[in-house]
């Protein structure tokens, strides 16, 4: 019973979650900030932001259903949150079963289609474009990113994030055997992110602020949580999925390279926002249907193929 | 789809100064876009009537932030005419220093803006960073980053030393260098061309049937450039190439854009080697007598007009000012057809507007 809340709301529910995502945004901001020249906020900015934001006044334009206003970011936290429980943290998950991968990543989901609904339901022209790109925008990187993701599956002969990371310890990390369905998957979880190349449904110079145009306040503050925790949890899946150098004998050690791998695939997050210039809609639908489909296929075939 | 109209300003992320433009969207796409101006009116043309030749020095120098060096150096050039008075040669070089630095702050400043507005923050955080160089000659050199005081009528109120020769030389070389890794980039990043190059081409009819100037002109094709057109001293001295470029596209600005901002840095140099010596300033009398006066010179944005008459007293009867945002803006209508939304940023940044200029 206390081991169960313990669960939820410490480690590696809740604190443990937002403590990580507000740690990401400051080192995301961070690194972003050397690579364009600038100083950088400090480490307390992201925590600052989030209590000044919840200290603002909550306004939405008049006839718009504050309820549902209100439910989306608070579901979408609750997703992410649920789907960062069955992600091993350095090999630690106490509530791992065989199939939790694709609960994972139909919780990952929600938030994007909480967005587009936030856009639906906040009365605005710009939200309203910025929903209808959100989409179109998960109808293009959603399937490479899935069947990138069933790489690891299919390989480690199991749906269970546990299970493919133990696999790794006898194979060998699937980065190895799987480059390019990693950096599919880094695509998919920067546009599932709407990071900076792939922020089309939020970009500020064509639909000003997107969906979250009319969001103020503690609503602003919940949004913003939840990408952030959204961001953590991806990557977890990521380090569990491809770099399974984590089941080590030392938990120490174990922790520490758990740490550096976060780091890392931050790091790269950064690099590609500082990097790439943001395509167009119609240009990432290209891009998504007759190149990264079709690559992801044929790393899931090399995969098959392997196996066999 | 249904047809939508979405705002864009007067108060938008996109644009920094006020100006409202309906677009007509359906889906992504873009059907047609109306404008309206006049948000930043003061009236400066009236106002000028009211003050002294000397006081609108002030004056004029606020029409704009960024070009507020050629706009004071084109009406000192026009009271100067009226005047009939020749001012000491270092006082026209050391305007032309400063219209060149000018441009360059200005042209770096575009091409930030472009890159921020195709998602590229990091180019424009590192074009800024260098455009800072260019202010930093200036402040150096005037005391004023973006409103410099510099220019009176009859001559200009600062003078180079050897330090500031050596400063500035060292610091256009180093700008020389940026610069070339700019272009580089900008040349060679696949996102970039893939977003600008091919976005609402302007053909050089249409440049000339909306009488467009400046390096959107250019990179139609349309080889107009006031320095060497119709020169104003000294550049009929100064030797520089003009850059044009035959697409007319948003890249194509891009390009023009960035090899102008090259040929300025090798005139700042040009200049400062010829630069005569002498007084910078003469002395001129209060009263202009009764005439009148077209000055036309290449402002940061295409050409710059300005007509002037005098009835003898020391109050001018009439100034008008016409900047080259205005057949700019005019344009910016006729290219909001046959694109989508995204690219509605790069074509309002294409033209370079400055909505300041443009309403007075």
């Amino acid at each position: 019973m206390i081991e169960g809340y313990f669960y939820l709301l410490l480690f590696p529910g809740l604190v443990f979650q937002v403590i990580c995502g507000l740690a990401f945004e400051w080192l995301d901001r961070k690194l972003l900030a050397l690579f364009q020249r600038r100083v950088g906020p400090p480490w307390y900015q992201p925590l600052a932001d989030m209590i000044k934001l919840f200290s603002k006044e909550d306004i939405l334009p008049k006839g718009t259903n504050d309820l549902i206003a209100s439910l989306l970011p608070l579901i979408s936290l609750c997703s992410v949150l649920t789907a960062g429980l069955y992600v091993p943290i350095a090999g630690f998950s106490p509530y791992s079963f065989e199939g939790d991968l694709i609960v994972i990543l139909f919780l990952m989901s929600v938030p994007t289609l909480a967005y587009y609904l936030a856009g639906i339901v906040s009365i605005g022209i710009y939200s309203v474009l910025g929903g209808g790109r959100s989409l179109l925008q998960y109808f293009s990187f959603e399937v490479p990113y899935l069947i990138a993701l069933s790489g690891p599956a299919v390989m480690g002969g199991s749906w269970s994030v546990a299970g493919i990371m133990a696999s790794q310890f006898t194979l060998g990390p699937f980065i190895l055997f799987q480059p390019l369905g990693f950096i599919l998957a880094i695509v998919g979880l920067i546009g599932k992110l709407k990071r900076d190349p792939l922020d089309i449904p939020s970009a500020k110079s064509e639909v000003v602020g997107g969906s979250l145009t009319e969001f103020t306040g503690l609503k602003i503050a919940l949004w913003h949580l939840v990408m952030n925790v959204q961001a953590v949890v991806g990557i977890f899946l990521l380090i569990n999925l491809y770099l399974g150098w984590t089941k080590l004998a030392n938990p120490i050690i174990a922790i520490i390279v758990f740490i550096v791998e976060f780091l890392i695939i931050t790091g790269m997050l950064s690099a590609a926002s500082a990097v790439f210039a943001r395509l167009r809609i119609d240009q990432l639908a290209g891009v998504g249907w007759k190149i990264l489909v079709p690559l992801a296929l044929a790393q899931l075939a090399f995969v098959i193929l392997m196996g066999v | 789809m249904n047809k939508i109209s979405i705002p864009i300003g007067p108060q938008h992320p996109l644009i920094k100064e006020p100006l409202s433009m309906k677009i007509d969207i359906s889906g992504e796409r873009v059907l047609g876009g109306s404008l309206r101006l006049g948000y930043v009116h003061r009236g400066i043309e009236r106002l000028a009537q009211t003050r002294n030749y000397v006081k609108n020095v002030y004056l004029i120098e606020r029409v704009c932030g960024i070009c507020s060096h050629i706009h004071t150096t084109t009406y000192c050039h026009a009271v100067e005419a009226l005047l009939d008075i020749i001012i000491p040669p270092r006082a026209y070089y050391l305007r032309a220093l400063m219209c060149e630095l000018e441009r360059i702050h200005s042209h770096l400043l575009w091409l930030g803006i472009l890159a921020k507005h195709v998602g590229l923050d990091t180019i424009f955080m590192h074009t800024w960073h260098d455009r800072e160089l260019a202010l930093d000659i200036m402040e150096e050199i005037t005391g004023g980053r973006v409103l410099h005081g510099a220019n009176q009528v009859g001559g200009v109120r600062f003078d180079l030393d050897k330090t500031h020769d050596a400063m500035i030389r060292s610091t256009v070389q180093k700008l020389k260098t940026q610069v070339e890794g700019l272009v580089d980039v900008i040349e060679n990043e696949p996102a970039l061309i893939a977003r600008t190059k091919g976005v609402a081409p302007v053909s050089a009819e249409m440049i000339r049937k909306y009488c467009v100037v400046g390096p959107v002109a250019r990179a139609s094709g349309v080889d107009v450039d006031m320095r060497r057109d119709n020169p104003l001293p000294p550049y009929d001295q100064l030797e520089f190439s003009v850059v044009t470029h035959p697409d007319g596209d948003a890249w194509a600005r891009t390009v023009v854009r960035a090899e102008e901002t090259h040929e300025s840095l090798n005139l700042c140099e040009r200049i400062l080697s010829d630069l005569p010596d002498g007084p910078v300033s003469t002395r001129v009398p209060r009263n202009v007598p009764a005439g009148e006066v077209i000055i036309r010179s290449e402002a940061p944005r295409g050409e710059l007009f300005y007509y002037l008459r005098s009835d003898g007293t020391d109050k001018p009867a009439r100034l008008k000012i016409r900047t080259p945002t205005i057949p700019a803006l005019c344009l910016l209508p006729e290219q909001m057809s046959a694109i989508q939304v995204a690219d509605i940023p790069v074509v309002m940044a294409g033209v370079d507007l400055c909505v300041a200029c443009a309403d007075r």
